[in-house]
């Protein structure tokens, strides 16, 4: 395993209370694997990127628990000063909003070139020659002209290819992209997506890609983990989870979105709301928008449980995963 | 060649999509034609001299039938929210027509304005800036009746709100909260409770559910799809999520650019689209099913769109079309039922702006 999560937990620390934002997440990625996480907004697939990135805000956050295996060595025993070796060079991060992570007043030749003067030690000249190399291999067109240009100069979709290429530059062996093409429009969606597999097949990386959108998940990953109130409720190969969901908030998802290829009905929609995190459910955090609950699901946290059906790992976090699986 | 100004000159007339086999029957509720909003776009400080214009909507022709939804889809800043905001009067359009049940809304003022405004009712994207949050609830729901008293006498508004709340799935004893206090599902609900409380005949939904979660965007939609069947509500439902626009719409058109290329029914777009700019659309739209993944032709577009202050001649999808030819640069496509499509008939044969259509199947 390239990179292996285990039983993380962070805690934000507010006026308002407590926020128990991830509450023991395992998941791992192996190279060349694209692993992607799903959840709706608030239910800790940020945090639990962050934390493994090293980029938490702390204070208010606060890692109480778990171990972030890479490479073979657990990042949180590490001193700031190796962590920030590590990010750029092995791990790189790629977020939604590429204009607030690109510097307004720095040309985008001169940010990309930085990856190469401050890891690498080369010269000024030389790291501009790279930065246009990659701004070539991420198909921005007139890279050699446009090197020189400031981020707010290019589209959307432009400028999510400078966060790739900026990401890339140190060819890390973990891309975590963060809803990376969310704010897109399909078109140019479609566009940053097929790079990015690309990319990925090329290098080996691995990559964990987050997201709220379900086609974008079976169009690209090759596992799939599912985030409910800072937990993963279900982890399998994306073709079995499609298949066959083992998770009843997995299965009220799928059943939830409206599909291209035919007139719905009535849409399934899973009642109430997700959690406060101040203020989780005790037993099941899913139990009061669960339909398949029962009285155990309200005292008793499920683990997650192997899907002893499925030949390749599977986890369902469901006291009736079995009864989910096969209704 | 030139471009034609305004966008309106030199069609024929316009496809509605009320031609043969596209449309409703029955008068259509809400008809508009040549719609035209541009922005100046000036320059200098002192003395400001107009150096263009920002061709936001180009010449958009379209028909609601009765208790009908269209779907409008497009990718951002194609011009779909300065459609949504001429439609409810918070524009004014630089030209064309929208007729409200025949007469020209465009042309009137005063009360009998404020009589058809009454009528056209606009539902907002983020529910999150969209509600005053220092007003409660039940002042922002109710605040349409301040404009319009002879709807609800004052003694009778808090029954009203309650009422609405109660419609829109809320519970009626909220009234005085405020709107920090609720979700964003919730919120939309409050927005959708406050474009209903006119007894609207239209609404004009401006991407009600792009802000919200998966599983809140079902209950929204839901509860949208009720109401239009119980209130007899026709919808101009907008948004950039094509499933959601097939899920809710009767009829669909497709805009580009300032401009609706390829318009007709739910099928007829999503089974049987002949515009090449809506064959991409549609093929990079991720769908939920793995097992798609490799046989699934994808058209990736390259490059950008273009600038509303800068549009390309002939067809304004020329410049990403992977079929576009000579004649493309020199003649504006119509939208209306391409010749090739028109003896035939089928679903191919509905409204598309193109020289070169072609049906092509690109959902799986
Ligand atoms: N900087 C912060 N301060 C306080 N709470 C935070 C902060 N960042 C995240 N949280 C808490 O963590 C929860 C999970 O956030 P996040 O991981 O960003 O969710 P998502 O799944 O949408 O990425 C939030 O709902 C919030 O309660
Ligand atoms: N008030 C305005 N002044 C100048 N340009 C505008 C104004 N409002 C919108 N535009 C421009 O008009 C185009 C269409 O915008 P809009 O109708 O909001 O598109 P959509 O809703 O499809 O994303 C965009 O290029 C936008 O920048
Ligand atoms: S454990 Fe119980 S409440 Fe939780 S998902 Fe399973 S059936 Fe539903
Ligand atoms: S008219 Fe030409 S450029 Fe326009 S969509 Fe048709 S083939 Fe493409
Ligand atoms: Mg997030
Ligand atoms: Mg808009």
């Amino acid at each position: 395993m390239l990179l292996d999560v285990h039983d993380l937990h962070v805690e934000f620390h507010t006026r308002d209370g407590v926020a128990q934002a991830v509450n023991g997440v395992s998941y791992g990625v192996d190279e060349g694997e694209t692993l992607a996480v799903l959840g709706e907004s608030g239910s800790g697939k940020s945090v639990t990127a962050q934390a493994i990135m090293g980029i938490l805000d702390v204070p208010p956050g606060r890692i109480t628990g778990g171990e972030v295996i890479f490479r073979g060595r657990d990042l949180l025993t590490l001193k700031e000063e190796q962590r920030r070796k590590v990010r750029g060079a092995e791990m790189a991060m790629i977020f939604q909003d590429a204009l607030s992570s690109l510097n307004p007043v720095i040309s985008v030749g001169d940010q990309l070139g930085e990856m190469f003067t401050v890891h690498r030690g080369m010269s000024k000249k030389d790291a501009r020659a790279e930065a246009v190399e990659l701004m070539d291999r991420v198909r921005i067109p007139a890279a050699r002209e446009r090197v020189r240009q400031y981020p707010h100069q290019f589209s959307g979709g432009m400028r999510q290819r400078i966060m790739i290429a900026m990401a890339l530059a140190l060819e890390p062996a973990l891309i975590i992209a963060d809803e990376p093409t969310t704010a897109l429009d399909v078109t140019v969606q479609a566009q940053v997506m097929e790079l990015l597999a690309e990319l990925q097949r090329e290098y080996r990386m691995g990559l964990i890609l987050i997201t709220h959108d379900l086609g974008v998940v079976a169009d690209v990953a090759d596992r799939i983990a599912v985030m409910y109130a800072g937990r993963i409720v279900e982890s399998a190969p994306v073709h079995d989870i499609y298949k066959a969901p083992a998770h009843p908030y997995t299965r009220g998802l799928l059943d939830s979105i409206p599909r291209l290829d035919q007139k719905g009905r009535e849409l399934y929609a899973i009642r109430g709301l997700p959690p406060n995190l101040m203020d989780i459910p005790p037993g099941c955090a899913f139990h009061p928008r669960c339909p398949m609950a029962r009285d155990v699901c309200r005292t008793d946290e499920p683990p997650l449980y192997e899907v002893t059906e499925s030949e390749a790992g599977r986890g369902s976090a469901c006291h009736f995963w079995r009864e989910c699986l096969h209704g | 060649m030139a471009e034609p100004r305004g966008g309106t000159e030199g069609r024929p007339a316009p496809a509605t999509g009320f031609e043969k086999g596209a449309g409703p029957a029955g008068e259509p509720i809400l008809e508009v034609s040549g719609l035209v909003k541009h922005y100046p776009l000036t320059r200098g400080v002192l003395i400001r001299k107009q150096v263009g214009a920002v061709k936001a909507v180009d010449g958009v022709d379209f028909a609601l039938g009765r208790g009908e939804t269209l779907g409008v889809v497009g990718e951002s800043g194609c011009g779909k929210s300065t459609v949504a905001k001429m439609l409810v009067h918070l524009e004014r359009p630089t030209a064309g027509a929208i007729r409200y049940k025949g007469e020209d809304v465009t042309r009137l003022s005063g009360k009998a304005l404020k009589a058809v405004r009454r009528n056209i009712q606009m539902v907002f994207q983020d529910p999150y800036t969209s509600l005053n949050p220092r007003m409660t609830v039940g002042d922002i729901i109710g605040e349409p009746f301040e404009i319009h008293p002879e709807v609800a006498p004052k003694g009778d508004r808090r029954r009203r709100v309650q009422d609405l709340l109660d419609v829109v799935g809320l519970n009626p004893e909220y009234v005085n909260r405020y709107p920090h206090q609720f979700s964003g599902g919730q919120r939309q609900r409050i927005g959708i409770a406050r474009g209903l409380a006119l007894n609207p005949e239209v609404i004009v939904a401006d991407e009600p559910v792009s802000a919200l979660d998966v599983s809140v965007q079902a209950q929204v939609i839901n509860l949208m799809d009720r109401l239009r069947t119980e209130f007899d509500l026709a919808f101009v439902f907008i948004a950039h999520d094509l499933s959601i626009v097939r899920h809710i719409s009767d009829r669909v058109g497709v805009m580009y650019l300032g401009r609706i290329v390829e318009t007709g029914t739910d099928a007829q777009i999503y089974d049987h689209p002949t515009h090449p700019y809506t064959q991409a659309l549609l093929s990079a739209v991720p769908v939920p099913d793995p097992a798609a993944r490799e046989h699934r032709e994808r058209i990736i577009l390259t490059g950008d769109v273009p600038s509303p202050t800068n549009i390309p001649s002939g067809c304004r999808f020329r410049t990403r079309c992977w079929k576009a030819r000579d004649k493309c640069a020199e003649e504006v496509p119509l939208l209306a039922v391409p010749e090739v499509f028109r003896e035939a008939g089928g679903p191919a044969a509905h409204a598309s702006a193109c020289h070169f259509a072609e049906e092509k199947r690109v959902v799986p």
